[in-house]
C-alpha cells in the first residue's frame, strides 16, 4: 500500500519538458539503471549526481510536456525520485509516470508554499502534503490510477490481473 | 473551348450557383471557372447564401447567435460572421418571445447538456459501446490502430515482461522505423534488429523498415487510420491523424505493451475546445503560421488533457496536408485529440487509400465545449516560435535579422509535397547563404519521389541544400544535423525545447517552409513575402 512518502524537495520551474528531463540522444538506452544516470541532465548536467534516494521533485505548471518518451518518468524513478509534485502535469507524462509506478501529486498551492531543500511528507491516505509548519491538501487520484500506482506500475498491475 | 463573357458568367452563376456546376455546363473544370471569375472580378457566390432579411429576421427573433444559427443549421460563430457581414452589431431592441426563453436557461441548458456530444465524446462512446458518455468518464476501449516506431524496441521489452506470448491483433499494429534511420549507433541497430525479429514472429505485416518514411506520414498515406477511428501511438504527435477526422493520441511504451497484450486501454473522455478560424490566408502565410499563432495565444498548456476541434472557412479550405500541420502541432498546447471534421477534402484524400469502410463522426449541434475561440486570419503575418517554448511566438518583423547557422526543412510537421514545393519555388535559381547549412527532410518515400519528379530535389541540390532520407533524425537531435554550442537553427519542425537538436546552448526557431527557405537564402531569419511578390 502506498501510504507515506518522505523526502527532500528539489524545486524546478514551469514547463519542465521531456528534453530537459531525458535528452533525445539517450533514447536508445534500454537499461533503466543506465537511464537514471541521465535524469534531468538537460536541466542541470550534475543533477543525476545530486539526487539522493527518496528525493521529491516540485515542479511548476505543465511538468513533463513534450515527447511521449516514458524514459523521462523511468529515469526519474530509477534515479531515486520518490514523488513528483507539480502545479499541473502534461497528459502523456502523467500516464507514463503512473505506469512506471512513480507517485505524482497535483497541487496548485504547494508550489508557492514550499521551498527547495525542505523535507516533507506526502500522505496519500489523508491526501495531504505535510511540511514542518503546514498541511496542504491535494485532490485524490482516480481509483483506476491509484490501483496501478499501488501495484508499482502497469506491468505489475497487469500481471496481477492476468493471474486472476 | 470558348471563354464566356462576364455577363454570361454572371447569368450562369445566378442559375447554377457553384463553379463546379457552371463548369459542367460549359465543359470546363471548376478551377478554370474560378479563374475566369477572379479575372472578371465576380464574387464566389452570385447571391449570398443567406439574405440580409433572413439574417436580420432571425437576429431579431433570437438575439442570440447560437439559437439563430441553429435555425439555419450553422454554428454560433458562423451566424456571428453573417451578422457582422450585414452590420447587425447591436442587440435587437424589441424583445421577442424566443429571447425570453433565454432568461429561463437552467432547464433548457441542462436539457442540451444531456443531449449534445463533442467528437471526442461521440468517438469514445461508440468505441466503448455506450449510448452516451460524460466528460470526465473513464472508459476501456480497443484502439483501431496501435502505432510504434523505433521505440517498439522498448515496447517489446516491456511486452515480454508482461508474459503474454502473442499480441492481441497483429493487423492493428503498425511499426515504421524512422527516428534513427538508418541506425546511427550500435544500440539502435540492436533495437531495430529486435523489432525485425519480433514482427516476423508475431506476424505483424504492417512493418515499414527504414526505407518508407516518418511514421505519422506513412500511417495516413497507407490508409492505416480512417475517419472516426481511434488510434494510440508511442509518439506524442500521434494527434496528427485528426487531420482525417480520427481520434488519435500519444502514449508511452509500457502502456503500448499493455495494449499489445490486452487490446485495451483506459481513456478519460476529455473536455473539448472549439477553434473557429476565419479568413483567407494572405500571401506567404500558411497553416504553420496559423497554428503557431494559436499556440502563442492559448499557451503550451492551453489544451492540456483536452480535445481540440477545428472549424471555420480557413480550415475548410485547407488540404489534408495543411490540416495535418494543425493537428500535429496541437500537441504542443497539450491536446489529447486534435480533430478536423471529415468533409469532401478528407473524402477525396482517402479515395484510393481507404481499404475498409469508415464512419465519420461529427459533433452534435448542441455539443458543450469548455471554450470557444475565434481567430480572424486574413491579416496574419508569418510567425516564428522562439526558444525555448512553442508558445513564445513572435511576428516575423520582431525577429527578422537573427543570424541562422542551420535551416531544417521537412519533418512530419512540414515535410509534405506542398511544403517542399513552396520552399523550392523560393529557392529556385538561388543559393543557400554560405554561412547557413540547409537540410531537407522529406516526410516519406512517396513524397521524396514526387519531389524528384517535380524537380524540387534538383532545385534543392542546386541551391546547396543537403537532402536527407525521410525520417526524424535532426528534429529530435538523434543524428544528422546536431547543433553545436551557440548555434541557431530555424526549423519547420514542432519543438524548440532547450537542447532539442543538440547542445543545451543552441537555439531552435520554428517557422513555415516558406520562412525557412527565405531565411536559408539570406542566412538570417527573413520574411518570405519578399520572395513571393510577383
Amino acid at each position: 500500500m502506498l501510504k507515506e512518502i518522505k523526502g527532500r524537495v528539489w524545486k524546478l520551474g514551469d514547463n519542465i519538458d521531456t528534453d530537459l528531463i531525458y535528452p533525445g540522444k539517450c533514447l536508445p538506452i534500454l537499461d533503466p539503471q543506465e537511464m537514471a544516470k541521465h535524469a534531468l541532465e538537460g536541466y542541470d548536467k550534475d543533477f543525476p549526481n545530486k539526487i539522493q534516494k527518496g528525493d521529491i521533485i516540485l515542479g511548476g505548471s505543465n511538468f513533463g510536456c513534450g515527447s511521449s518518451r516514458e524514459q523521462a518518468a523511468t529515469s526519474l524513478k530509477f534515479a531515486g525520485i520518490s514523488c513528483v509534485i507539480a502545479k499541473s502535469f502534461s497528459r502523456i507524462f502523467f500516464r507514463n509516470a503512473i505506469n512506471q509506478g512513480l507517485a505524482l501529486v497535483q497541487s496548485r498551492e504547494a508550489y508557492d508554499l514550499i521551498e527547495g531543500g525542505e523535507i516533507l511528507t506526502v500522505n496519500y491516505v489523508s491526501g495531504e502534503i505535510i511540511t514542518e509548519n503546514r498541511k496542504i491538501p491535494f485532490p485524490p487520484l482516480p481509483e483506476i490510477v491509484m490501483g496501478i500506482l499501488e501495484d508499482g506500475g502497469l506491468i505489475e498491475h497487469l500481471k496481477k490481473s492476468l493471474k486472476k | 473551348m470558348r471563354i464566356p463573357k462576364k455577363e454570361e458568367l454572371i447569368k450562369l452563376q445566378a442559375q447554377y450557383k457553384t463553379d463546379r456546376k457552371i463548369g459542367e455546363v460549359l465543359g470546363a473544370p471548376a478551377y478554370l471557372v474560378a479563374y475566369w471569375r477572379r479575372k472578371k472580378k465576380i464574387l464566389k457566390y452570385a447571391l449570398p447564401k443567406y439574405s440580409f432579411e433572413r439574417i436580420k429576421e432571425l437576429w431579431e427573433i433570437h438575439g442570440d447567435d447560437l439559437k439563430a444559427g441553429r435555425e439555419l443549421s450553422i454554428s454560433k460563430a458562423a451566424f456571428y460572421k453573417w451578422r457582422r457581414k450585414y452590420n447587425l452589431l447591436e442587440k435587437p431592441r424589441v424583445l421577442k418571445l424566443a429571447q425570453l426563453e433565454l432568461s429561463l436557461p437552467e432547464m433548457s441548458k441542462r436539457f442540451i447538456r444531456d443531449k449534445g456530444m463533442t467528437i471526442a465524446q461521440k468517438g469514445l462512446s461508440l468505441k466503448a459501446g455506450k449510448k452516451e458518455i460524460q466528460v470526465g468518464e473513464i472508459v476501456y476501449v480497443e484502439p483501431d490502430l496501435a502505432m510504434s516506431h523505433d521505440n517498439a524496441g522498448l515496447v517489446i521489452r516491456q511486452f515480454k515482461e508482461i508474459g503474454v506470448s502473442r499480441v492481441w491483433n497483429p493487423d492493428k499494429i503498425v511499426i515504421p522505423l524512422d527516428h534513427r534511420a538508418p541506425a546511427e549507433s550500435e544500440k539502435t541497430a540492436e533495437a531495430h534488429k529486435s523489432i525485425r525479429i519480433f514482427v516476423k514472429e508475431q506476424g505483424i505485416k504492417n512493418f515499414y523498415d527504414i526505407k518508407e518514411g516518418i511514421c505519422h506520414q506513412v500511417v495516413i498515406e497507407k490508409g492505416h487510420i480512417l475517419p472516426g477511428e481511434l488510434a494510440v501511438g508511442t509518439d506524442s504527435h500521434t494527434t496528427s491523424y485528426g487531420c482525417l477526422g480520427a481520434l488519435s493520441t500519444g502514449i508511452g511504451a509500457t502502456e503500448m505493451a499493455a495494449v499489445w497484450a490486452t487490446g485495451k486501454i483506459w481513456l478519460r473522455a476529455p473536455e473539448s475546445i472549439k477553434l473557429n478560424l476565419f479568413g483567407r490566408l494572405p500571401l506567404g502565410v500558411y497553416a504553420k503560421d496559423v497554428i503557431l499563432y494559436i499556440i502563442g495565444k492559448l499557451t503550451v498548456e492551453g489544451a492540456n488533457y483536452k480535445s481540440v476541434e477545428f472549424y471555420g472557412d480557413t480550415v475548410e479550405n485547407m488540404s489534408v496536408s495543411e490540416r495535418f500541420t494543425l493537428a500535429n502541432l496541437s500537441m504542443e498546447m497539450g491536446g489529447k485529440f486534435a480533430i478536423i471534421p471529415f468533409d469532401k477534402v478528407t473524402k477525396k484524400y482517402l479515395n484510393n487509400r481507404a481499404k475498409r469502410a469508415y464512419h465519420p463522426i461529427y459533433a452534435d449541434q448542441n455539443a458543450i465545449y469548455e471554450n470557444e475561440y475565434e481567430f480572424e486570419l486574413d491579416k496574419l503575418e508569418p510567425q516564428v516560435a522562439c526558444p525555448h517554448n512553442v508558445d513564445n511566438v513572435k511576428s516575423i518583423d520582431e525577429v527578422k535579422g537573427i543570424k541562422i547557422d542551420q535551416v531544417l526543412l521537412g519533418s512530419c510537421t512540414n515535410g509534405r509535397i506542398d511544403d517542399l514545393e513552396i520552399a523550392a519555388r523560393i529557392l529556385k535559381g538561388k543559393k543557400a547563404h554560405p554561412h547557413t547549412r540547409m537540410l531537407v527532410l522529406p516526410g516519406s518515400k512517396s513524397i521524396y519521389l514526387e519531389a524528384l519528379k517535380k524537380g524540387f530535389i534538383k532545385t534543392f541540390l542546386e541551391a546547396n541544400c543537403v537532402v536527407l532520407n525521410p525520417g526524424c533524425g535532426p528534429c529530435l537531435g538523434a543524428h544528422q544535423g546536431i547543433l553545436a554550442k551557440g548555434e541557431k537553427c530555424l526549423a519547420t519542425t514542432n519543438r524548440n525545447f532547450k537542447g532539442r537538436m543538440g547542445s543545451n546552448e543552441s537555439e531552435v526557431y520554428l517557422a513555415s517552409p516558406a520562412t525557412a527557405a527565405a531565411s536559408a537564402i539570406k542566412g538570417e531569419i527573413s520574411d518570405p513575402r519578399e520572395f513571393l511578390k510577383r
